[in-house]
């Protein structure tokens, strides 16, 4: 056995190819899941029990159980079930790549409601009082002081999210997805050299993540103002 | 409904090596954090070799090190296997203990960042007090800061616990018979594969959730000082 530091250089421009379906899948997982947070926290903080319940599954779900078993209820278990076989969505649903958005939007959901959650709750209840007070009603209350600062508070967590989701994506490899971790795969099958291929595809992961990072970092400094 | 009651035995069998890769990976865990953020406080290289260690398995999937590790771990000892005996097949490290360890590898470098934060958290009036009270270096390290700082660190330490117990569901991937391999073998005989692997979503819903009751009863007995 040998290190062949010329084999990660030779293996990155391959690796690279499989860089857009991560990022793809990175992208319409975001997506998927900020329109799904949407609706979901707007039930996880609404006064009525029989409307905060199925959000509160949804979210304890979603987060209790590890992403791949997510992965593998849609991919593998969604053809149990003749009638949806019939419908037009199978069309889709038979690809493993819309499993794969399916899957992982609806975990981003529901840990990106939790995150708007504790955002919201975060805002001072003494802004609320204060709008109020200024004679806003409850919807401009909402949209115009609870809401931006909201935003800004969930930032920094919702920079781990992304963090975790672009994580996440290596898991379509498992259902044949040629995304950087599934061509690792073939490349360290067919050469026998897990770890230059492996360490390559980390490489290519870690600068992500670190963009990432700044990208979200950066629209946090827009959007302090100072104190 | 039917389907699943004769795997019953199955599944319990496959969760029962999961509950054995959490616990094994735990105490792993515990241990890479303890001498992460104890490098990381040192100063110097070994504060930099660490920082490496968490910036590497922060950023990296779980799924890529996993592989990393078995089949790194599988190449390394057959050469070694080779060099040896030229005849020596295909050698590798236990699929459950090659998991176990990139997992814990993965919530140590988490674990790191909160044993250190929590450390530097306790109030350094307690650590002035204790030593004016002639406490030895020792005896400050393990009845003061220790025990403030375990309390500290629980949250987020906690939050690093369940993620490994989701990090379990891995181990399948390097061939470890587990309940995903269960769901599968009862998938190919009952042709139930929604019923199969939604079991084992609940499965591991009642682990993080009674592992969250856990942790939030070990929470409050670290705070039962501040309860009134």
């Amino acid at each position: 056995m040998s290190f062949d530091v010329g084999l990660i250089f030779e293996s990155l421009p391959q690796l690279i190819e499989g860089l857009w379906l991560t990022l793809i899948l990175l992208g319409a997982s975001l997506s998927g899941g900020a329109v799904l947070a949407i609706p979901t926290v707007w039930a996880l903080l609404h006064a009525h029990r029989a409307v905060r319940a199925p959000a509160q599954a949804y979210v304890w779900m979603f987060r209790g159980t590890p992403a791949l078993v997510q992965l593998f209820v849609i991919y593998y278990g969604l053809a149990q079930f003749e009638w949806l076989r019939e419908t037009a969505a199978w069309t889709l649903l038979r690809e493993p790549f819309w499993c794969c958005v399916l899957a992982f939007s609806l975990n981003s959901g529901a840990y990106t409601a939790e995150i708007l959650r504790g955002a919201i709750s975060g805002v001072p209840a003494a802004q609320r009082e204060e709008a109020w007070t200024l004679g806003f009603s409850r919807s401009q209350t909402f949209r115009l002081v609870v809401w931006p600062q909201a935003l800004r508070l969930a930032l920094p967590p919702y920079s781990n999210e992304v963090v975790g989701m672009l994580k996440a994506t290596a898991l379509a490899s498992t259902v044949t997805l040629a995304e950087i971790t599934g061509i690792a795969e073939t490349i360290a099958a067919q050469t026998f050299a897990p770890y230059e291929v492996f360490l390559a595809a980390a490489a290519i992961y870690l600068a992500l993540a670190w963009m990432c990072q700044r990208v979200l970092q950066w629209i946090e400094r827009r959007l302090t103002w100072p104190a | 409904m039917t389907d699943v009651i004769g795997w019953l035995d199955e599944y319990a069998w496959g969760a029962w090596v999961i509950l054995r890769v959490f616990c094994v990976a735990a105490v792993l865990t515990v241990i890479f954090g303890v001498l992460g953020a104890a490098a990381r406080l040192a100063g110097g290289w070994s504060s930099r070799i660490a920082g490496v260690y968490v910036t590497f398995f922060r950023g990296t999937p779980e799924l890529l090190v996993l592989l990393l590790f078995y089949f790194g771990s599988a190449v390394t000892l057959t050469a070694i296997a080779q060099w040896f005996d030229a005849d020596a097949g295909f050698v590798d490290i236990p699929p459950f203990w090659a998991g176990s360890l990139a997992i814990a590898l993965i919530a140590g470098a988490y674990a790191t960042e909160s044993f250190r934060g929590a450390f530097l958290g306790v109030d350094s009036g307690q650590i002035d007090a204790a030593r004016s009270l002639g406490l030895r270096p020792w005896a400050v390290l393990i009845f003061v800061r220790l025990p403030q700082a375990w309390r500290i660190a629980l949250p987020s330490f906690g939050n690093h616990l369940i993620s490994l117990m989701k990090d379990t569901a891995l181990v399948s991937v390097i061939g470890l018979n587990e309940i995903m391999f269960t769901a599968k073998m009862a998938t190919s005989v009952t042709q139930a594969p929604f019923t199969m692997f939604a079991v084992v979503a609940v499965i591991y819903l009642a682990f993080t959730t009674g592992l969250t009751a856990l942790l939030r009863w070990l929470e409050l007995r670290a705070n039962r000082h501040l309860a009134r």
